[in-house]
């Protein structure tokens, strides 16, 4: 819908792997368990993946208190190499549904993923939860680019 | 919310007059023109970006000039951009996986 383009993210990208290894990494409870790498003092996160239609995908990251910090969503189409669709919720932004498509095209090995998330609302991002959250994901990637 | 930039933005007509102001000031029939809509429906659309902001209106006797306030654009690419940076983080673990898989 022409309407919601501004509200997209579109990212592409090859990996030297053949689709169906790009595919289950995509659906990896270690993959999505890494990707929420805590701040220092964090608990290690849990990652569930429950991967049929109408399955959940679940995250749950722990602050050095215990309290949980959610993420997830709910898969609503799996088509095993070639198509991967869910839904996803930031705890941050409880009342936005955002929506993910992945599409692997492998050739010759090597395997392009297109992704897009739309439907992204901007109706709470001024929340509190939300500052927390991206200092949160600054501190991952300073963390990152010094290794 | 009227001052909503997001919602300035979501239509593709208004996208168009902030793509085509980018380059500068101009009037509004430079900005408008080959949209093929009536002038209501134009000037429905630009008090839409006035209220959000994001153009200022400058009128000269006849001649009303338009002009991009890119402050208020700032706002919503960076929390796009933090959306994408999310996701772009998730790509970068789905390589390091997949390279630590190969080993």
């Amino acid at each position: 819908m022409a309407e919601e383009a501004a509200r997209m993210v579109r990212i592409e990208r090859t990996f030297d792997s053949p689709a169906e290894d790009v595919f289950d990494a995509w659906t990896s409870e270690e993959v999505i368990r890494r990707w929420f790498i805590p701040q220092e003092g964090w608990q290690e996160a849990d990652a569930e993946v429950d991967l049929r239609v109408g399955g959940r995908v679940q995250v749950v990251m722990r602050t050095p208190e215990g309290n949980p910090v959610r993420a997830g969503g709910e898969y609503t189409e799996i088509d095993r190499p070639n198509r991967l669709a869910f839904t996803w919720t930031f705890e941050d932004d409880p009342s936005n549904e955002q929506m993910i498509e992945l599409e692997f095209t492998e050739r010759d090995g090597v395997t392009t993923v297109v992704f897009v998330n739309s439907n992204i609302s901007a109706e709470r991002r001024r929340d509190q939860q939300y500052d927390g959250w991206s200092t949160c994901f600054d501190e991952m990637e300073r963390v990152l680019a010094s290794k | 919310m009227a001052n909503d930039p997001f919602k300035a933005l979501a239509h593709p007509l208004r996208r168009d007059i902030v793509e085509r102001l980018s380059g500068g000031t101009a009037t509004v029939g430079e900005v408008t023109r080959d949209f093929g809509v009536s002038k209501p429906t134009i000037s429905r659309h630009l008090k839409m970006l006035e209220e959000a902001g994001m153009v200022s209106r400058v009128v000269d006797g006849r001649t009303h000039r338009l002009t991009l306030r890119p402050e208020s654009l700032a706002e919503t690419s960076d929390w796009i951009e933090t959306q994408r940076a999310r996701w772009e983080r998730l790509f970068d673990v789905v390589g390091e996986y997949l390279e630590e898989r190969k080993e």
